[in-house]
């Protein structure tokens, strides 16, 4: 059985970040990190982007490590094995192999996976999901030779990939689920001004509908919805949310609930093991509640704290985090918690009619959260209140005005 | 010595991962790109100089730090004699 000091598990940002700092704090621990993917550390955040899919940025800008820069620093990268099982007691962690790899400390950074479309020919050539540099490159592949193509879901990622079909001069067709874009975390005047960009640009748009089967031989020939509607489509990228594929965690004994329950030092509730990363689902000690981002930054910044933490440079994870896009002529910042929830309050920027329009989102008279349309230039701003707490109680007014200028408010 | 700072607009994809590593240096600006936070009080892309910067006193580990979690390689640094330290 093969032994580490710092065992890794996931090969992506969160991981990566962290066996980087782990080495620079650590000048001889033995570090390896498990990844089921064949590839070294690449820009997930970039596979998304349109120029990226349009080749219209060098292909090789997509690595973020060389593949020396892993044996340099003497960190072993164990691709394409997945780990199976975990025995706290005996601290092991098995890969799918058989093989069981001993830890002293362990961090869990497994990411998402694409939630599946459970559907009549939703394993067809032609049906895509996109998390990995494969996913990526079997798209790209597809792109070149499709007409019509169908995206499934609203989010980041369908509204991106819309963005690059459109540019690559496919039909696209978007069929969301909800009566309008990204129901019920923005509220309709926000999904409406997506919508539209997204009507401008071409894409035809069905609301409140879903796909009842795909049809064709080995690939996919034509969508049939649950109206009964038949329509053409030779391609289909499904973008229906991720889900972290944590039992194998669960089972041993590791506290769950949607993500992998850590504390503010991103700890679990085993010896040794931290958790970062989409997977994470850590205590925010900004917001004072458990949350759980699949964000680049987030999973970047968690997994050099984890890095710091687990080497002994002990310091809560602080982050206020966010994620932006643009495409369509439109621009979507997210930042820190946005999710509507019971008891929160939220104040309309907006909109203006050049359809610029922000939602800012209290609990407790503190600002936690904002969806930015048309508005990325107020993110700086919003991070620095949520960051600094700052009491906006009988400033509710100035918040819903857009000629006020959000940095009176950081400045005091 | 880090002396000049550059982003480069038709890299950059908003990922504001500089932003959380040297907010007082880097900004996005209403395109989501990168934009450089000067002493005039302007904002742009660069290239700049470190002294031209609004936080010229920044040391070189964060603005390394900012350029190298850049998940996109969209921030160059060079050195004083021209040479390229990041990428």
């Amino acid at each position: 059985m093969s032994e580490y000091k710092y065992l890794i598990v996931g090969g992506g940002i969160a991981g990566t970040s962290a066996a980087e700092v782990i080495r620079q704090n650590d000048k001889s621990g033995t570090i390896a990190i498990v990844t089921d993917e064949p590839d070294r550390l690449y820009s997930r955040i970039l596979l998304s982007k349109p120029n990226f899919f349009l080749e219209r940025i060098p292909f090789d800008q997509i690595w973020l490590k060389d593949s020396s820069w892993y044996e340099q620093n003497s960190i072993s990268l164990l691709a394409q094995k997945k780990a199976v099982s975990l025995d706290l007691a005996s601290k092991k962690v098995l890969l799918d192999d058989g093989s069981a790899i001993g830890y002293e400390k362990l961090l869990l950074a497994p990411g998402g996976y694409p939630r599946k479309w459970e559907i009549s020919g939703g394993d067809k050539k032609g049906i895509f999901y996109l998390r990995t540099l494969t996913d990526a490159r079997n798209i790209i592949g597809a792109v070149k030779s499709a007409k019509k193509a169908f995206c499934i879901g609203g989010g980041f990622v369908s509204f991106e990939m819309c963005d690059m079909l459109r540019l690559a001069g496919i039909e696209v067709t978007l069929i969301l689920r909800e009566s309008y874009y990204w129901e019920p975390l923005l509220d309709r005047i926000s999904g409406e001004l997506i919508e539209k960009a997204l009507e401008k640009g071409g894409v035809k748009i069905f609301r409140n509908s879903e796909v009842a089967e795909i049809k064709g031989g080995e690939g996919a020939k034509s969508a049939i919805l649950k109206t009964g509607e038949e329509l053409a489509c030779d391609m289909v990228v499904v973008g229906i949310g991720l889900t972290p594929s944590i039992n194998w965690i669960k089972s041993a004994g590791v506290a769950v609930n949607r993500g992998i329950l850590a504390n503010e030092y991103l700890e679990t509730n085993a010896q040794d093991v931290w958790a970062a990363g989409d997977a994470a689902e850590f205590k925010d000690s900004i917001l004072e509640e458990d949350v759980q981002l699949g964000n680049w930054v987030n999973a970047q910044m968690q997994g050099r704290r984890a890095g710091f933490n687990m080497t002994g440079q002990i310091e809560s994870f602080k982050l206020v985090s966010f994620y932006t896009t643009i495409g369509f002529g439109v621009s979507i910042a997210f930042v820190g918690d946005v999710r509507p929830i019971d008891g929160r309050k939220i104040i309309q920027r907006g909109p203006d009619e050049k359809g610029s329009y922000a939602r800012i989102i209290l609990k407790d008279s503190e600002v936690v959260g904002a969806t930015l349309i048309n508005r990325t230039q107020e993110l700086a701003s919003i991070s620095k209140i949520i960051e600094k707490n700052i009491k906006v109680e009988s400033r509710e007014s100035e918040l819903s005005d857009l000629n006020f200028d959000l940095k009176k408010l950081v400045n005091g | 010595m880090i002396k000049k700072v550059v982003v480069r607009r038709d890299l950059c994809i908003g990922a504001a991962s500089c932003v959380i590593a040297a907010a007082s240096v880097f900004e996005l600006d209403a395109e989501n790109k990168g934009v450089l936070k000067l002493k005039d009080g302007s904002k742009n892309s660069g290239p700049a100089g470190k002294e031209d910067l609004e936080d010229a006193g920044i040391d070189d580990g964060t603005l390394l730090l900012a350029a190298q979690s850049c998940p996109t390689k969209a921030i160059f640094l060079y050195d004083e004699t021209g040479e390229q330290v990041c990428p």
